[in-house]
């Protein structure tokens, strides 16, 4: 997985480089808007990161372009704390997910992996396979060792996520915004709740837990 | 040299030009004046001598000499108000009723006119000198003729014009002046008392206001302008230095338990005790939880800076509320609350979604981390009778004391007894901000009273305009 940081905060490239490298991505770092368009434009990038505020060419010149040229490379957009209407710009731009700076190096992390494999998983499938879990998105069932699991219509959207995202770190912020569709900060523990009644319907039971807590990250669906 | 302090001020030029303006029509004016009154005064007086001139030449030209002669002893004899002369061509007097000619060194043919004066006999006996006016022209044969006439009756109502005239120069001058003067001074004064709200603002004063005169005119415009602009901009310099001193407040605690728990974890780490890892993760959950506030100050900065919400749609609100419910749900199941939700369908809404669920989020936290086991949260979504959209959220919590509601809306204030809670006190702050930046407001009210033991509770309710 290749991966592209277009990022003039060389601490904050050069750390979110070094997570990176940690995890198995190859990782490459352009230090303003300009050498990161170029570099950009070479292709062959998995993910990229843009900043939206660089020297040269910012981060929303940067993503029009590449959109307007037909490149489709999944882009996660990052702003400065408190930039309300940065989120709107940036997805506007053609920006595939936004992160606000500064964010915890898990929730980077996990945002970069959704945008890595979501290429892999375009097909369009009827039903979704983890381990013992089955999905039928059809008729809307779910099975785990071929007994049925009565879920809530929520509750289904949530596994279904999970499930596109097996295997994966998946914070309570992406869950939020993906699987209830809103952007904003839950004071509370909202979205925990929510996944303790997933759990206790798919995992109560059964010999293994499939749903895991990851400290300092979020969940994650295992097979 | 400096100026009076009057001289220098552009409502004062500004008079002096005008007055110069005015005094040059004026005396095109005056003068137009003198030339139709005082000047038709003397060209009728003219008009007589030379009509006289004319019928003494007539009888010059039938009888000659001698008949002119005899008519001027006729005439001055008679009661008719001319004044002759005759004289032959050397200028020797051959009769008349005046000795001489005031004529002096005539020399051509003419005709030359002559101001002079006469010197006449009252009827009190007493001599007066009178104005006289007379024009002498040389005759076919080179007899000198002039005849005058006492003009002094006319030249004094000239005179009486002119001095009229000079009056009434002097009097436009005097009135513009003062005007110019009492004008520039109201003026000055308008000007001077914005000028000096302006220098006292400068100097640091920001409490300093124009005054407003009631007089709707462009003063009283400009200084509520003034106002208005120096309001908001105590009010915004007000928000950032609670602001600033909010954050000093409230950070000062995390940011220095953070520093010494990584202070005493190095020293473990160092003697090899502890588990770095772990504190580690508690100083990134400190350092979390700062960044969450210091988010919370900034958007309420930012909204309230922005006047309005950014990014404003048109929404169903109704689905907003139930998404909000079906969210929260489980947490109040969770903690032992009895959770409702009333919501009329279809209510839609201009606003900024995101920021109006947070809002609503903030609301429902505060019910679910404020209401004891057993109590029960009802949310509402409705329209008012005026039309106004209203969610609020009604716990059976302690509530708030009505004194304090107000002070509760404001930033990182958290009563007394919350204050082993959890967080930082900015929830309803920012409901506040998000509610004015919609051109709505936040309504904290009593709760149900009485409900299994405790209340009285507490009613929040967020109140948006109706849309047009």
């Amino acid at each position: 997985m290749r991966i592209l940081i277009i990022e003039d905060d060389l601490e904050a490239a050069g750390a979110m480089a070094h997570g990176l490298k940690e995890a198995g991505y190859d990782v490459a770092h352009a230090p303003d808007g300009e050498a990161g368009l170029a570099e950009a434009q070479k292709g062959g990038w998995d993910v990229l990161v843009v900043d939206r505020m660089m020297p040269k060419m910012d981060g929303v010149t940067v993503v029009e372009t590449l959109r307007r040229e037909g490149d489709q490379t999944p882009v996660l957009f990052l702003s400065a704390l408190g930039e309300v209407n940065d989120r709107v710009v940036g997805l506007k731009a053609g920006a595939d997910d936004y992160l606000v700076k500064p964010y915890a190096f898990p929730e980077l992390m996990a945002r970069v992996e959704a945008l890595s494999r979501r290429r892999e998983t375009g097909a369009v499938a009827t039903t979704l396979k983890v381990g013992e879990l089955e999905m039928n998105l059809i008729n809307r069932t779910v099975h785990r060792q071929g007994k049925e699991i009565d879920l809530q219509p929520r509750e289904f959207q949530l596994l279904e996520f999970m499930m596109r995202h097996a295997g994966q770190s998946v914070t309570r912020t992406m869950l939020l915004e993906k699987v209830w569709e809103y952007h904003f900060d839950p004071q509370t523990n909202v979205i925990d709740v929510h996944i303790s009644r997933l759990r206790s319907k798919i995992d109560k039971g059964f010999d293994r837990a499939m749903l895991q807590t990851v400290r300092g990250a979020g969940y994650r669906l295992d097979p | 040299m400096r100026l009076p302090r009057l001289l220098r001020t552009t409502p004062f030029r500004l008079t002096l030009l005008f007055l110069a303006l005015f005094a040059a029509a004026a005396s095109a004016f005056l003068g137009y004046i003198y030339v139709a009154t005082a000047g038709e005064v003397n060209r009728r007086a003219q008009a007589e001598i030379s009509r006289e001139f004319e019928s003494l030449e007539a009888a010059y030209r039938q009888g000659g000499v001698d008949a002119l002669n005899q008519t001027i002893v006729e005439r001055a004899t008679s009661e008719r108000p001319f004044l002759y002369f005759l004289a032959d061509k050397d200028g020797k007097r051959i009769s008349g009723s005046i000795e001489e000619s005031p004529v002096s060194g005539f020399t051509g043919d003419g005709p030359e006119w002559a101001s002079f004066k006469v010197t006449e006999t009252d009827l009190d006996g007493a001599e007066v000198k009178a104005a006289a006016r007379g024009v002498q022209q040389r005759l076919d044969n080179g007899e000198i003729l002039f005849v005058g006439a006492d003009v002094d009756a006319s030249e004094a109502y000239v005179r009486k014009i002119v001095r009229a005239l000079w009056g009434a120069g002097a009097l436009v001058i005097l009135l513009g002046m003062a005007g110019g003067v009492l004008i520039s001074r109201n003026v000055s004064r308008s000007m001077q008392g914005l000028v000096d709200v302006v220098n006292a603002v400068r100097g640091g004063d920001l409490h300093a206001r124009a005054r407003v005169r009631g007089t709707r005119d462009e003063y009283d415009e400009l200084a509520e302008g003034l106002n208005d602009m120096l309001d908001r901009i105590e009010r915004l310099m007000g928000g950032l230095r609670h602001a600033g001193d909010a954050i000093a407040h409230d950070l000062r605690s995390p940011l220095t338990r953070l520093r010494a728990r990584m202070e005493v974890a190095l020293i473990d780490a160092e003697n090899g005790k502890g588990d770095p890892v772990a504190a580690l993760e508690t100083a990134l959950q400190d350092a979390d939880g700062v960044l969450k506030t210091f988010n919370a100050v900034l958007a309420i900065a930012r909204l309230q800076a922005a006047g309005s919400a950014p990014d404003q749609r048109q929404f169903d609100a109704s689905e907003l509320a139930g998404d909000m419910a079906e969210l929260y749900e489980l947490s109040c199941e969770d903690k032992g609350l009895d959770f409702k939700a009333e919501i009329v369908p279809a209510l839609t809404i201009k606003g900024n979604r995101e920021f109006l669920a947070q809002a609503l989020a903030n609301i429902l936290d505060n019910a679910i981390k404020y209401t004891p086991e057993g109590g029960a949260i009802m949310l509402r979504a409705r329209r008012t009778s005026s039309g106004e959209l209203e969610f609020s959220v009604t716990d059976t919590g302690p509530g708030v004391p009505e004194a304090d509601r107000a002070r509760v809306v404001q930033r990182f204030v958290r009563l007394e007894n919350s204050r082993s809670e959890p967080g930082a006190g900015l929830g309803l702050s920012l409901v506040s901000a998000v509610a004015t930046s919609h051109g709505g407001r936040l309504e904290l009210a009593e709760g149900p009273g009485e409900y299994n033991g405790m209340g009285p509770g507490l009613r929040v309710a967020l109140v948006l305009p109706r849309v047009e």
